[in-house]
């Protein structure tokens, strides 16, 4: 990534694929961890506004998702959008002005198709 | 400083018109940006930040090679291929790199000559391709610009599909790549065959572009 990072500055080339990815990881763990924990609200209140928009009782239903806090695994990040794999989960960020937010958790991979989720945007 | 101008006012035309076209990209591309941030649920972003993004990058990057490729290719095809009448070409009978003496170099060089042109060895053959050379490497850079750039954009968008990212050379395999890079080419070798063809049949009268008004179409270019 650093290396991308050098080839864009050489060629004046800026914006490509960010290595600061702690906040992102950051956030999705306080979410799973929060929403492992029984603490709804506060997982809810780390969604974008449209991924809190799709459940219905926010802050009840997304404890009853099976979502669960693990290890911070490798994360992604590209412009505004993020990947963090948590554990065994897939969570997908966006960044906000305010900072990150969880858009998609609960992800699995499909073979050639997006990645299905339990809560997304 | 008014002569200086007017001596230079063709380059310094185009490179007004075109910083304010990239202007003008910065600020189109961003609302198209921010309509499709918002369309997503997402968060519009400022001028600053999108003119030092992966998405202006390559959609600058990839206009950038197809032109440069543009220029070096006609550069160098010019000197072994003609178009009969047309004024973008030499005349049948003249193509390859010419002589020493049709081209001013080693002990032809005249008074006024540049010092590589006398200069012979590495340094003439330097000098004798630098055109080439330049808009060649300034093509290869601005295509490796927009893999880089255009990976970053594609894989933002991929994150924003809930899909995963791909690496650069997954992405210059692609069809986004060759589909961003294809469809400037495309374009810019249309417009060169009909500069080619069209000069020879048709006038811009004062145009170094064109031949006079009163030459006949097939002959050669008066003064070549």
């Amino acid at each position: 990534m650093r290396a991308t990072a050098v080839v864009c500055l050489l060629l004046l080339v800026t914006g490509c694929a960010s290595a600061g990815g702690d906040p992102a990881a950051r956030t999705a763990a306080r979410f799973l961890s929060a929403a492992a924990q029984g603490r709804g609200q506060q997982a809810c209140d780390l969604l974008t506004p449209r991924a809190a928009e799709s459940v219905d009782d926010c802050a009840t239903e997304i404890l009853s998702m099976g979502l669960r806090a693990g290890a911070v695994g490798d994360t992604q990040v590209y412009g505004d959008e993020a990947q963090v794999r948590v554990g065994g989960d897939t969570v997908f960020l966006h960044r906000f002005p305010g900072g990150w937010r969880v858009r998609a958790a609960g992800c699995r991979p499909r073979s050639g198709q997006p990645y299905e989720c339990e809560v997304e945007a | 400083m008014r002569r200086a101008i007017r001596d230079n006012a063709l380059g310094l035309c185009f490179l007004l018109l075109f910083l304010l076209s990239l202007a003008g990209q910065s600020v189109s591309g961003l609302a198209a940006f921010n309509e499709e941030q918002v369309a997503q649920g997402g968060a519009p972003i400022s001028w600053a930040a999108y003119v030092t993004s992966s998405d202006f990058g390559v959609d600058v990057a990839e206009n950038w090679q197809s032109e440069y490729l543009q220029f070096f290719l006609y550069i160098l095809i010019t000197v072994w291929l003609v178009q009969r009448g047309s004024p973008e070409s030499k005349e049948p009978g003249e193509e390859g790199q010419e002589s020493d003496a049709d081209q001013k170099v080693g002990r032809h060089a005249g008074a006024d000559s540049p010092a590589w042109a006398r200069a012979g060895g590495w340094r003439l053959t330097l000098f004798s391709h630098s055109l080439g050379a330049v808009m060649g490497l300034i093509f290869v850079l601005s295509w490796l610009a927009q893999s880089v750039a255009g990976v970053a954009a594609y894989d933002a968008e991929r994150l924003s599909r809930l899909e995963d990212p791909v690496g650069w050379t997954t992405y210059v395999t692609s069809a986004e790549f060759w589909n961003r890079t294809l469809q400037n080419w495309q374009s810019e070798f249309l417009a060169v065959a009909s500069m080619v063809l069209l000069a020879v049949f048709l006038r811009e009268r004062g145009s170094p572009q064109s031949k006079k008004v009163g030459d006949p179409h097939a002959a050669p270019v008066p003064g070549r």
